[in-house]
């Protein structure tokens, strides 16, 4: 009797022992926003860790006499730096030795077509923006290991090792913290609501709402930085981001309070959105009203224009794209009228890649990869505050915006619309470039003579 | 000379057979040919390690595969055109159908190597010409006729032109390059308009 009282004794102490652990060590810290201390020791192990796989791979690469396979980061193709048609085509007609420029046609102007196609078979800028970037070190997961084929034991070893800490230690304890945090936030979110004191009310939901956040981002061990707090947005305007997931949000209000404007949804988000609204004024809105323009540019502006609201925190681009472009931004927003206050976020995907692929998985396989990867890393840039010009339309400011958020973040910026995952080109496109052809055969002065046919 | 080709799980192995010639994998060395070379040209071209050429063949592999949409081991069209950048292009149909060598209306893995290879930095100049002139050059009989030259000029500039300028653009054009006066143009007098030398190697796509 008594050697079984022995054994079951450390069994029962088991979960004291783990709820113990995750309270004090995860949640409690989280509730109050103390750090928890271990990340720049966590990260700097694990890239000496990624740096110790690459070398082991590169050993036994040269043990099998191949040639480490390495993804090209910047693309398969060396690339000419953007040049316009016109541009191109002079320099095609200098090099075929061509004495008059104004000749209006040459049949070698076909090359530069040509190429053009061929670069964008091999190689195009845009379809690569909806898949997750490749790295160029292995980081021991094996969702990024797009043929690594020089795996010796000790990497295999390593790997399985990984697997155990990431789905037996870690993802457990991210879980419960999850459950945890979000179950805390409804419950005090609701309560909230339910005081009388407008400004006691606002205090207190935004100390709520900040904890909540600071719990979801404990969860998946996201290590944010953040730059230039002094441009932080204020109540008066909205702030725009890239989008790479729907954690984009989340990471944005961990350290600010924002209003988010969305689609009603069902289900347990759907209560998640309930609880929020009833102490903090988001913008919900139901399916039906979501494609109506106007009813969504009038709240939106009735909310900006209310100074203890705080500021709207929306994405212009619409769906998420891979982190290493920002692709067009909808106008929609740019057309309100009020402050803009752009945000960049870089994520850094040697621990974990951010992006959610809609097309390979749901929201909740997305979040379980997320997880069980190492941790998210990522920074956020806070960038100046920027209002419309004098003579600029909604689309130039638009595209103002994103060329800062894009050289802040380090990003690529495509004129494309990331609504392309899904829809076809519109052949305007095409028939620019058959306008911008047409000016070189005409020379410019005599195309104004000779309107569009 | 026999290419056959096998998709792996993971990435395209071109596994080519030649009497003399060993079994070439991707990334392994032996015999420093270089595996490019169409037609025998050796000369011009720069020569890179096999292990490299075996990757360029390797990440054309996978990007065939990507186009690839519905699996079916060949591009068609619209394969080709779910790609923004490419839709925009006016003469993209025309680069389509010159990779598709046996005219079925789809490109296969080897159609796709072969077209690709002849903008590569290994092609010569001879084949860059080559190809310029099949844009033109739309039933494929050697020669350019004036309707072929004006269909294709149409397709560059839309309807920013009425068909009277282009027609006479057209005309112009032929009557320069014309030289034994059979109102069309063939290969060596396009050679000869186009001009030599130095232009062919910024035609080059490097991999």
């Amino acid at each position: 009797m008594e050697h079984r009282l022995i054994i079951c004794h450390p069994l029962s102490l088991f979960p004291d022992v783990w709820l113990t652990l995750v309270f004090g060590f995860l949640i409690v810290p989280a509730v109050f926003g103390l750090p928890f201390g271990i990340h720049k020791y966590y990260m700097k192990i694990l890239l000496s860790i990624f740096e110790w796989t690459t070398l082991q791979m590169e050993l036994k690469a040269k043990e099998k006499n191949h040639q480490l396979y390495k993804h090209y980061t910047s693309g398969i193709i060396v690339k000419v730096p953007d040049s316009t048609l016109k541009q191109e085509i002079q320099d095609l007609r200098h090099s075929t030795g061509c004495l008059s420029l104004d000749t209006r046609f040459e049949l070698a102007d076909v090359f530069v077509f040509c190429r053009k196609a061929l670069e964008n078979i091999i190689d195009d800028d845009v379809t690569k923006r909806f898949s997750a970037q490749k790295l160029e070190n292995w980081n021991l997961l094996t969702r990024s290991n797009h043929n690594f084929r020089c795996i010796s034991l000790k990497l295999l070893a390593s790997w399985f090792l990984g697997v155990l800490i990431r789905y037996g230690v870690l993802l457990p304890f991210r879980a419960t913290v999850a459950v945890t945090g979000i179950f805390l936030f409804v419950v005090l979110s609701t309560v909230v609501g339910l005081i009388p004191c407008t400004k006691l009310r606002t205090y207190v939901s935004d100390k709520v709402h900040l904890m909540g956040y600071r719990l979801c981002v404990r969860s998946l061990t996201g290590i944010i930085t953040y730059h230039n707090r002094e441009n932080k947005p204020k109540n008066d305007g909205i702030c725009v981001a890239n989008h790479t997931t729907p954690i984009d949000g989340i990471i944005l209000a961990n350290d600010h309070c924002y209003s988010l404007v969305g689609q009603l949804h069902g289900g347990l988000l759907g209560l998640i959105q309930r609880a929020m609204v009833k102490s903090s004024p988001h913008i919900w809105f139901e399916r039906a009203e979501v494609k109506d323009r106007r009813l969504v540019a009038k709240r939106l502006r009735d909310h900006v224009a209310d100074e203890n609201k705080h500021p709207v925190l929306i994405f212009p681009e619409g769906t998420c794209v891979n982190n290493t472009s920002v692709m067009m931004f909808r106008k929609g927003s740019f057309e309100i009228g009020c402050t803009v206050y752009p945000a960049a976020i870089k994520y850094d995907p040697r621990f974990g890649d951010a992006f959610w692929n809609s097309s390979k998985f749901g929201l909740v396989g997305y979040l379980l990869r997320m997880m069980s990867s190492w941790a998210i890393v990522c920074s956020v840039w806070y960038l100046p505050p920027m209002n419309k010009k004098e003579g600029e339309d909604a689309t130039q400011f638009a595209n103002r915006v994103k060329a800062a958020i894009a050289a802040q973040g380090g990003l690529v910026d495509l004129i494309w619309d990331a609504g392309l995952k899904r829809t076809k080109v519109k052949d305007t496109f095409k028939e620019e470039q058959q306008q911008l052809y047409s000016k070189i055969l005409l020379g410019d002065h005599e195309y104004q003579n000779h309107p569009e046919s | 000379m026999l290419i056959s080709w096998r998709l792996a799980s993971h990435d395209a192995v071109l596994v080519q057979t030649r009497p003399g010639r060993t079994d070439m994998e991707s990334g392994q060395k032996n015999t420093g040919e270089s595996a490019g070379n169409r037609g025998g040209s050796q000369s011009e071209s720069s020569r890179k390690p096999i292990s490299e050429e075996g990757g360029e063949i390797r990440r054309l592999g996978k990007r065939f595969r990507k186009l690839d949409l519905d699996g079916s081991g060949s591009l068609s069209v619209d394969d080709f055109m779910s790609l923004p950048e490419l839709q925009q292009n006016p003469l993209v149909r025309r680069v389509i159908d010159i990779f598709d060598t046996d005219g079925n209306g789809e490109i296969d893995f080897i159609e796709f190597i072969r077209g690709v290879s002849q903008f590569s930095v290994r092609g010569n100049q001879q084949q860059k010409l080559h190809f310029a002139f099949r844009v033109y050059d739309v039933d494929k009989d050697g020669f350019i006729s004036n309707g072929e030259l004006f269909q294709v000029l149409k397709a560059m500039v839309g309807s920013n032109l009425q068909d009277a300028a282009l027609q006479q653009v057209v005309d112009k054009t032929i009557l320069g390059a014309d030289r034994d006066g059979d109102g069309r143009i063939s290969f060596h007098e396009f050679c000869t308009i186009v001009g030599e030398l130095d232009f062919t190697k910024k035609m080059v796509v490097d991999v």
